[in-house]
């Protein structure tokens, strides 16, 4: 029963590390960023990168891994995202252009391929990262068996929840973000700087996509289409929960990470994933704004 | 008629007369693969109607595409001579003998516990009826869902979404069914009015690009209908449409079941050509990729978005003939999309508008503007 319970947090917890990113980037500035998985596969990448060109382990990674992917992110934002505000549904199908974009890149090596240089842990074959050994030996209290890398993930994700809640409730900056969220025009007639404020908005949470594709390295290969089903998933848990709501995205991604926890026990993963589908198709129908959503529509 | 729809009942002329044309310069290989990529073509239009005309974005149309297609796929299953369990009177597919329940009897009743359902499939009409049917049904139940609940815009996209990978998903896990990750495969010939219907043939070529020729004109008279102009309206502007008197999920739901009717028989003419159906067809990266199709040749012209997916697929036969350049297409075609959304949002159809417009006298200024996306 523990062990169900900890394996379904632990699957929230990435869900939510997935999705926080999302929630921020859709709620403040209604993006739907389908590149967003891609992010995390950068982020992944990093770790490789990092472990074999500096030989550093995935403590180092996950710094590197936020610049690397709100830089990234900052760039998208600035060459396709800008230019398609108002656009809804136009900005997710650009970004899943970008996202074929980035995954390619890495995989053609930036091109390089084609010149028969190769730069070791890109390309299309898989890579894996190595966990290190302090989080990798289980420790045994009473009858349960804890193991200390899902521990890590869990508490890192709470970590970054706060940091995000304090960071979008206790500084100036995210009173703006908070301003632009709730009507962008007025905002910018009270003298916010939206296109700025959108721009760290953007590279923030993308620069959170690149610390969850850290920690997933750690426990899944690494591949340059390894994205692809994340975005999903982080959509999944951010329109669950409600557009723009930190707390929605909490519980939501805790209910479907349990839910897909229970069902894997009981039956198969493929089987879990489907009832989750499921869930989040019946929630939507019955509340399509979301369980938390303060706006009204 | 003013000269503008001369011009466009010319480019539908003219285009079907190309396709049909296509027999006297290919060889039988490439005519395959062009049918393919006509029943792409087909898709094209799926989406056109539902994304250019409805402004419903439908990221699941694999869904209604691969329901058709499995239909079909599992009575011309039961019509290969090859794929059934060689010297038996009761003839099962071989998939199912792999799944077969220990001591099971070996006859479709009950090779397993749900093989019963392909009894009905040994008819082919069946399987013709079928896929017809369950995507329109499919769509008309997910419609209700959507439009009934006053769901708009991107949960659209998202709902639509859930529900084509939950589906794939079903279909992946239920293997005794449907063969789970290998799909249907090693099909026999699709047969009508006892025709054999052999896919490397220029009957089945006709075939498709008939049927094709048929959907284009049938749902191009669709949307210049009344019904279809009401639809139209919904899209500019839902709310005022609905204080018109207007039912507008009613018109929603119908135009997004003829939609997923019109993905349903693309399935099955996919399956006539291609010989096989499989669960990638509901893939994420197919639906979305069939909307990329869409807006390059133009979302808002059925014809633009047909020749738009015809298009793409002959660039990309024609460039990947070696494993890198096909890594260097996808990149091609992601920044092709990015490019296209950002500086061409009505597609090469609305390119193609604007320039007969400027040529028909350049003042008048185009009549059609770019439907928002949202």
């Amino acid at each position: 029963m523990f062990e169900t319970i900890f394996i379904g947090l632990s699957v929230g917890s990435i869900l939510l590390l997935v999705a926080l990113g999302l929630t921020i980037t859709y709620g403040t500035m209604g993006v739907i960023n389908m590149a967003h998985g891609e992010l995390v596969m950068v982020g992944a990448y990093t770790a490789v990168m990092v472990r074999i060109h500096f030989d550093l382990n995935i403590f180092y990674a996950i710094p590197a891994a936020f610049l690397m992917a709100a830089l990234i992110g900052l760039i998208i934002e600035r060459l396709v995202v800008r230019n398609l505000y108002g656009r809804l549904l136009d900005t997710l199908l650009a970004t899943w252009g970008v996202g074929i974009l980035v995954q390619q890149a890495v995989r053609l090596e930036f091109g390089l391929t084609f010149f028969d240089v190769h730069i070791e842990g890109l390309g299309v074959g898989l890579q894996r990262v190595d966990v290190p050994d302090i989080l990798r030996e289980t420790i045994q209290v009473g009858d349960i068996v804890i193991q200390p890398y899902r521990t890590f993930i869990i508490f890192l994700t709470v970590a970054l929840v706060v940091l995000t809640w304090v960071l979008l409730y206790r500084t100036p900056f995210g009173t703006q973000v908070r301003a632009i969220m709730r009507n962008p025009d007025i905002a910018a007639a009270c003298g916010i700087d939206v296109k700025r404020v959108n721009a760290l908005t953007f590279a923030y949470g993308s620069g959170l996509a690149g610390v969850a594709g850290v920690m997933i390295s750690g426990f899944k290969t690494v591949s340059p289409s390894m994205g692809t089903p994340m975005v999903v998933d982080g959509f999944m848990v951010v329109v669950v929960g409600g557009v723009g709501s930190l707390l929605g995205s909490v519980v939501s991604a805790g209910f479907l990470g349990q839910l897909n926890g229970i069902f894997a026990t009981l039956s198969n993963d493929i089987l879990a994933r489907a009832i989750v589908f499921g869930a989040v198709i019946l929630i939507i129908a019955w509340r399509p704004s979301g369980l938390f959503n303060f706006r009204g529509r | 008629m003013s000269t503008k729809k001369k011009l466009e009942f010319l480019a539908y002329a003219i285009f079907i007369v190309i396709t049909f044309m296509m027999p006297l310069f290919l060889d039988i290989f490439w005519l395959n693969r062009i049918a393919k990529y006509l029943v792409f073509g087909m898709l094209g239009v799926a989406i056109s109607l539902s994304w250019g005309y409805a402004g419903i974005l439908n990221l699941g149309q694999g869904l209604f595409f691969g329901a058709g297609a499995y239909m079909l796929a599992a009575s011309l299953k039961l019509a290969s001579p090859t794929s059934l369990q060689q010297g038996s009177d009761t003839p099962v597919p071989d998939f199912m003998l792999w799944n077969a329940e220990p001591g099971s009897l070996t006859d479709l009743c009950c090779i397993t516990k749900v093989s019963f359902l392909w009894i009905p499939f040994q008819a082919q009409w069946f399987g013709i009826f079928m896929g017809l049917v369950l995507p329109v049904v499919l769509a008309f139940i997910l419609g209700n869902i959507i439009f009934r609940q006053r769901i708009s815009g991107v949960f659209v996209a998202i709902i639509t979404l859930a529900t084509v990978l939950l589906f794939r998903l079903l279909m992946i896990d239920f293997q005794p069914l449907t063969n789970g990750f290998n799909g249907l495969t090693d099909l026999g010939w699709f047969t009508l009015a006892g025709f054999e219907f052999d896919p490397y043939t220029v009957q089945t070529y006709y075939l498709v690009a008939a049927s094709l020729a048929v959907v284009l004109v049938a749902t191009r008279w669709l949307v210049s209908t009344r019904a279809g102009l009401v639809l139209q309206s919904i899209r500019d502007d839902a709310n005022r449409t609905r204080y018109l008197g207007f039912d507008v999920s009613s018109y929603q739901i119908f135009f997004f079941c003829v939609s997923a009717l019109i993905a349903g028989f693309a399935g099955m003419l996919y399956v006539i050509a291609a010989e096989f159906a499989s669960p990638t067809f509901m893939d994420l990266t197919f639906s979305i990729t069939m909307v990329v199709w869409a807006a390059v040749g133009g979302r808002s012209s059925l014809l633009g978005a047909c020749i738009g997916a015809i298009l793409i697929n002959v660039i990309e036969a024609t460039v990947s003939e070696t494993e890198l350049f096909v890594e260097a297409w996808q990149a091609i075609i992601g920044l092709l999309f990015v490019l296209v959304v950002l500086f061409l949002p009505r597609g090469l159809a609305g390119l193609a508008n604007d320039i007969t417009d400027r040529l028909l006298g350049g003042a008048k200024k185009s009549q059609q503007d770019a439907p928002s996306g949202e």
